[in-house]
């Protein structure tokens, strides 16, 4: 073979000449050895294996992770759809894969595009656990003074941001969540499809959410070509994703550029989820008020009572916040005045009582509690120092720093964190292992998104899992008809997001509201609720038969 | 001859640049830096700027680095493979050891002749669908053509200083500096085109077969620019090549062995 360019090095002799004519400085023979060790040290003999191992000592990585960072490497030739379920890891794949390239060599220049709330995460993780001198992009700073540049799409594509980028020539880029690139007419994708890139990594959880040619996209932006062309993949298989199983052939492309680990493939369910629902009863007075309360018609709308119901369910505080903002004229003021006073004369609440006990149990380990209402959290806040348990509270809405030393706070310092809903995205917890759902949420991807704050790469323990619920109410329904039916805890989870998508519901919560809303009795409720979760169920076993794609 | 022990590694590091050793226990190392070695390591620019405006000498730091893991202590560092401080350092001697001039210490009281060797440390990069690195330390002796490998090897055992020791005197070149680095590279061309090139051909077909893919996927539109900008696209990740870097060199005068 003649044709192999060969680049040669014709600074040193014309440099060195240069420091004979003024006499140096030269180096001594001791830092002139250490210099020619230090490159036997750092450079990497063989074209395969993993070099970046030696230099993240303490990073201890699973099966999994390793052999997907080399499959990427060695087979796919730096271009992959990373497609896990979630928690197992892929931001850690993706970080090892870069600093491999790194480190070899190959890669100098990289833009990393993540969702706006994960972009600070990003950074942190590449920073910390791979030394890879990443940086959040902020407007001062032009987009060709830092090697690795961290930021959102949204950033990205705006003008002028646009136009420096494509001037950019990358060696690396990340899509993060790049299941939202599905469609190929959306300005998003032309934009990343343009940027000039070496090697390209693509993650996300749901590759294939309805139809092949989604998954036809985004190896478009991979290896155009790599499924044929558009209209003739759409004649094939486009309308229906079940082609993807019968189609052998198909199957053997998409594996050449795409990985998927399951959490049964990989080891990592060697923790388990413990799961349980713990039922509670109202106090006779809490009953008494729940009751009143379901009883009342004229004054709120069928949306507004349900939430009462809930906050009820939740703490006295909730409920008697969201009351006092409805008293707005007098006559409403005298429907509700009564209920305000009831709920003034109650005692602690029942379900407070049993997370305390909860608590208790787990000895001084840590444990999360989750509740749906800031009033509740302040109310928590307050009980569990009653009850001599330390605690800190945790809100989507602080402030990154104010995030961070609450999370300090908790590893450190005190026993339980209590977190609202917005607390839940993005917060890693791995070191602990007990969660408590003070009351549930509507939408199981949130639950599927608490339980992954803890249940994921990283947890040693197995994860315990406590359910309340207090019975007789709407709480109940919720649980039986629809959680325990669909046994969401042990077997929907990690697949909602598809199932969902299937089914066209965009939004749970809000399905199931309407129910409640539009339902004249608490029977009729019951069995649309019913309904809904044998539909999810049954696409759930459909969906389950098809899974087998990808590698 | 690559870093076998960090610690010692480190020790001889910071000896070389003339900082006082504090505390050297096994696995955790305390250095009294120099100003130079402060300037070079602590990243405080702003500090070492104030200071001499103010007309102070100014007062280096302290630095303990933690080798062993198992005294971690959450205080002070730990320096490991890929720590950015050993990162740091490497960059530092990267950049400031790349040339010398030394000469072989000779205790006689005989007038001794030194020979020039040009000594230079080669990386060769191949790189294909993946990279790999060689390291070749070549020597040449100015004055006979003589050519030795793993010359860095051989020098290992030799003492070596920067200035010349009395009674020697050294021998003048015959061959002029470029040509005899001319002659060396010639060795490495002749070197690295007599090998097998399966990784380049493997890449180059893989590149060609993707250049294929793409006319395919493109194919109504030949003239396209998302097409051509694909193409480059491949193109820059699979042309193989071989590059070489020369890592350092020197003229080293050496006593004839012969």
């Amino acid at each position: 073979m003649n044709h192999i360019d060969i680049q040669q090095d014709s600074v040193f002799i014309n440099q060195f000449e240069n420091r004979l004519k003024t006499e140096g400085p030269f180096s001594s023979w001791d830092l002139f050895q250490m210099n020619y060790q230090a490159v036997l040290t750092t450079m990497a003999p063989s074209f395969e294996g993993l070099k970046a191992l030696e230099y993240l000592p303490q990073m201890d990585f699973l099966d999994h992770q390793l052999s997907c960072a080399r499959q990427v490497m060695e087979e796919m030739n730096g271009r992959a759809i990373l497609a896990d379920e979630v928690g197992l890891g892929k931001t850690i794949e993706a970080g090892l894969i870069l600093k491999e390239y790194m480190l070899r060599g190959l890669v100098k220049k990289a833009l990393i595009i993540v969702p706006a709330s994960l972009v600070n995460q990003w950074a942190k993780e590449l920073n910390e656990k791979f030394y890879i001198p990443a940086v959040t992009f902020r407007k001062s700073y032009p987009w060709d003074q830092y090697d690795v540049i961290i930021t959102s799409i949204d950033t990205a594509k705006r003008s002028p941001h646009r136009e420096q980028i494509l001037e950019q020539d990358y060696d690396f880029l990340l899509v993060d969540e790049a299941h939202k690139l599905k469609n190929h007419k959306t300005k998003n994708f032309a934009f990343i499809k343009s940027l000039k890139k070496k090697y390209c990594l693509l993650l996300t959880a749901t590759p294939v959410q309805n139809r092949l040619v989604e998954i036809f996209n985004l190896v478009s932006i991979l290896k155009p070509g790599h499924l044929g062309d558009y209209d003739s993949f759409l004649k094939q298989y486009g309308k229906d994703r079940k082609k993807l199983n019968q189609d052998g052939y198909l199957k053997q492309l998409i594996q050449k550029v795409m990985i998927r680990n399951t959490r049964q493939n990989t080891k990592f369910d060697a923790t388990k989820r413990n799961i349980e629902t713990v039922w509670i009863d109202f106090s006779k007075e809490e009953k008494d008020v729940y009751s009143h309360l379901e009883n009342v018609t004229d004054v709120f709308p069928a949306f507004s009572k349900i939430t009462l119901l809930r906050e009820l369910c939740s703490s006295r505080e909730a409920c008697y916040l969201s009351l006092q903002k409805m008293m707005t004229d007098e006559q409403r003021e005298s429907i509700i005045k009564p209920l305000t006073e009831e709920i003034e004369q109650l005692p602690q609440h029942v379900k407070a009582a049993k997370a305390v006990d909860l608590i208790k149990q787990a000895d001084g380990e840590k444990v999360i509690v989750f509740t749906e209402y800031r009033a509740t959290q302040f109310y928590l806040q307050w009980y569990l120092k009653e009850s001599g348990i330390t605690s800190v509270p945790y809100r989507g809405g602080f402030k990154k720093g104010k995030k961070d030393w609450m999370k300090h706070l908790f590893e450190n310092h005190a026993q339980v964190l209590i977190a609202t809903e917005a607390g839940g995205e993005g917060i890693n917890l791995q070191f602990c292992n007990h969660l408590i759902n003070y009351d549930l949420p509507w939408n199981p991807m949130r639950l599927e998104q608490r339980i992954g704050r803890i249940h994921r790469y990283g947890q040693e323990n197995d994860v315990h899992i406590y359910n309340l619920a207090v019975r007789g109410t709407v709480e109940e329904h919720i649980m039986k008809l629809l959680y325990e039916k669909i046994n969401l805890f042990e077997q929907i989870i990690g697949h909602l997001d598809s199932i969902l998508a299937e089914l066209d519901i965009n939004d749970l919560e809000s399905e199931i509201q309407t129910i409640f809303s539009e339902s004249a009795s608490t029977g009729e409720a019951k069995i649309k609720l019913d309904n809904l979760s044998s539909v999810i169920q049954l696409t759930h076993e459909e969906t389950a038969q098809e899974e087998q794609y990808g590698n | 001859m690559a870093i076998r022990k960090l610690h010692t590694f480190l020790q001889s590091y910071f000896t070389a640049h003339h900082c006082e050793l504090l505390h050297n226990q096994e696995g955790v190392l305390t250095v009294q830096l120099t100003e130079e070695m402060d300037r070079a390591l602590m990243n405080r620019p702003f500090y070492w700027h104030y200071i001499k405006k103010m007309g102070h000498p100014g007062e280096p730091k302290q630095l303990t680095l933690i080798t062993d893991p198992e005294k971690r202590d959450g205080k002070h560092e730990w320096i490991h493979y890929g720590s950015p401080r050993l990162h740091q350092i490497v960059n530092h001697l990267r950049e400031h050891e790349k040339y010398t001039k030394l000469f072989e210490r000779v205790d006689s009281k005989q007038k001794t002749s030194l020979f020039p060797w040009l000594v230079t440390n080669i990386k060769i990069s191949y790189q294909g669908k993946q990279k790999k690195d060689e390291m070749v330390s070549i020597g040449l002796q100015l004055v006979n053509g003589v050519m030795k490998l793993k010359m860095m090897d051989d020098l290992q055992t030799k003492p070596m200083q920067n200035t010349i020791s009395d009674y020697c005197y050294t021998i003048s070149p015959m061959i002029k500096l470029q040509s005899g680095f001319k002659r060396i590279e010639k060795v490495l061309k002749t070197y690295v085109e007599d090998q097998d090139h399966d990784w380049a051909e493997a890449s180059l077909k893989t590149m060609e077969e993707e250049i294929d893919l793409l006319r395919h996927f493109y194919k109504t539109d030949a003239e396209n620019d998302e097409m051509k900008k694909e193409i480059d696209d491949i193109k820059k990740r699979y042309s193989p090549y071989i590059a070489f870097e020369v890592v350092n060199g020197g003229i080293f005068y050496l006593k004839n062995e012969a």
